[in-house]
């Protein structure tokens, strides 16, 4: 079955301030060196919760707010500058928590709509992070996956206390709580990881990891284009039975040609 | 308000992260996470009429073998290193740790942690490798992220350490980020 309202929403933005030589019959184009300037590619995924309609509005608000902060303050982002790289981050998290502020006064009731958010900034080779709630990140290096976020859940934050055991707080499903979440309680995680040429990054929310085991996800993500794979994990969390939205965003990194 | 980026550097399993997040959030895991990349946390530090913000850069914990990679060191303007007090060659490995840092940050304010040190009766290290680190320039303190104990002052200690070298009259090639 799949369900019939996307609560999910996503973004895949990139920002430049370059000049591309194209052609010319010039025979210095020195020039142009250092003129390219940073690439920022920013991807976002995120899974609204609160309610069919409500869960689609707190998704929907929490990336277009993201992607209106970040174009108010491109002229910042295309100025970074790997020195000041925690005023970069400043920004970054202050986009996700403009989506916040904004669903609170949407929203003023406490336990109104909410979503998670994860978002990757990837300015070559660093990728940094922002994140809430449980969707994930995932990279694949040389066939090996790794996981870069960690879920904001209750039930995770029990266990991690040794508060309850796994199978108890999957019996109380705490593991469906968020324990971190923008338009509700948000506690962020920052962080940052540096990509090879030939990774393959992913973002997706709970849709597509609650009905696809890693090695599953790794072996998909391995095969064919960031395209084709994204189709196939999405294909893989509905065959396995996936009943909820399933939003998977792939990116590869590979030489510029 | 200063800001200063401190660098989490130590071999995996030591309690980095443990460390940061009983600071940071007063909280203790029993469950091991390997950090993926860095996990940046910030914490407030009061110090006289100055506040400094502290960045803590938790850097992924690596085999023997592995190096940093430098770049996340790059600007830091403390090292806050780990060693796993039960477990003697995260001490060994710390030596090559530390030159591998200094070499990428320079010579800047460290402390190192003798961490889990609640774990008494596994407990390896003695008098003299305390000795043998501030020989090495290594300031050194017992702690455990599980108990709390001697947290707060190994992370006060360089807090103010920072602060005293950005007053001292020869940082001013030494970027540090003022509101």
């Amino acid at each position: 079955m799949v369900r019939a309202t996307n609560e999910d929403h996503f973004a895949i933005m990139t920002i430049q301030k370059s000049v591309r030589l194209l052609a010319t019959n010039l025979q210095d184009t020195t020039l142009l060196d250092g003129m390219g300037g940073p690439e920022v590619h920013i991807f976002v995924v995120a899974d609204g919760i609160g309610g069919t309609a409500g869960g689609k509005v707190a998704s929907g608000v929490a990336v277009r707010s993201v992607v209106e902060y970040l174009a108010e303050a491109v002229n910042c982002v295309q100025d970074f500058d790997i020195d000041r790289e925690q005023i970069f981050l400043d920004i970054l998290s202050t986009a996700v928590w403009r989506g916040h502020e904004r669903l609170k006064k949407m929203f003023p009731a406490q336990g109104g709509p909410a979503t998670t958010l994860t978002m990757t900034t990837l300015v070559w080779p660093r990728a940094y992070i922002i994140h809430a709630g449980d969707s994930r990140g995932y990279f694949l290096r040389k066939g090996a996956l790794r996981q870069f976020t960690r879920d904001q859940t209750m039930g995770d934050d029990l266990v991690d206390r040794d508060a309850v055991t796994e199978q108890q707080a999957r019996r109380a499903g705490w593991y469906n709580v968020l324990s971190s979440e923008v338009g509700g309680c948000l506690l962020p995680s920052v962080g940052l990881i540096d990509l090879a040429e030939g990774d393959t990054l992913l973002l997706c929310t709970d849709g597509l990891t609650k009905h696809v085991p890693d090695d599953r996800i790794a072996a998909l993500l391995a095969a064919g284009s960031a395209e084709s794979a994204a189709q196939s994990l999405i294909d893989a969390a509905l065959e396995a039975g996936g009943h909820d939205n399933v939003t998977a965003v792939v990116a590869r990194a590979t030489r510029a040609t | 308000m200063i800001q200063k980026k401190v660098c989490m550097v130590g071999v995996y399993g030591t309690g980095k992260t443990s460390l940061v997040e009983r600071y940071v959030h007063s909280i203790f895991s029993a469950k091991y996470h390997s950090t993926v990349g860095v996990k940046i946390d910030r914490k407030l530090v009061p110090i006289g009429d100055t506040t400094v913000n502290l960045l803590l850069w938790d850097i992924e914990g690596r085999s023997s073998k592995q190096d940093i990679p430098v770049s996340y060191l790059r600007g830091a303007h403390a090292v806050f290193f780990v060693v796993d007090g039960t477990r003697r060659e995260t001490l060994e490995q710390l030596f090559d740790l530390a030159r591998l840092t200094r070499s990428a940050t320079g010579d800047v304010p460290s402390i190192v942690a003798l961490n889990k040190a609640d774990l008494r009766d596994q407990w390896v290290l003695a008098a003299a490798d305390t000795k043998r680190l501030l020989a090495g320039g290594l300031h050194a303190l017992n702690t455990s992220a599980k108990t709390g104990d001697g947290v707060e002052d190994a992370f006060l200690w360089l807090a103010k350490a920072t602060l005293d070298a950005s007053l001292a009259p020869d940082s001013q090639a030494k970027v540090s980020h003022e509101d």
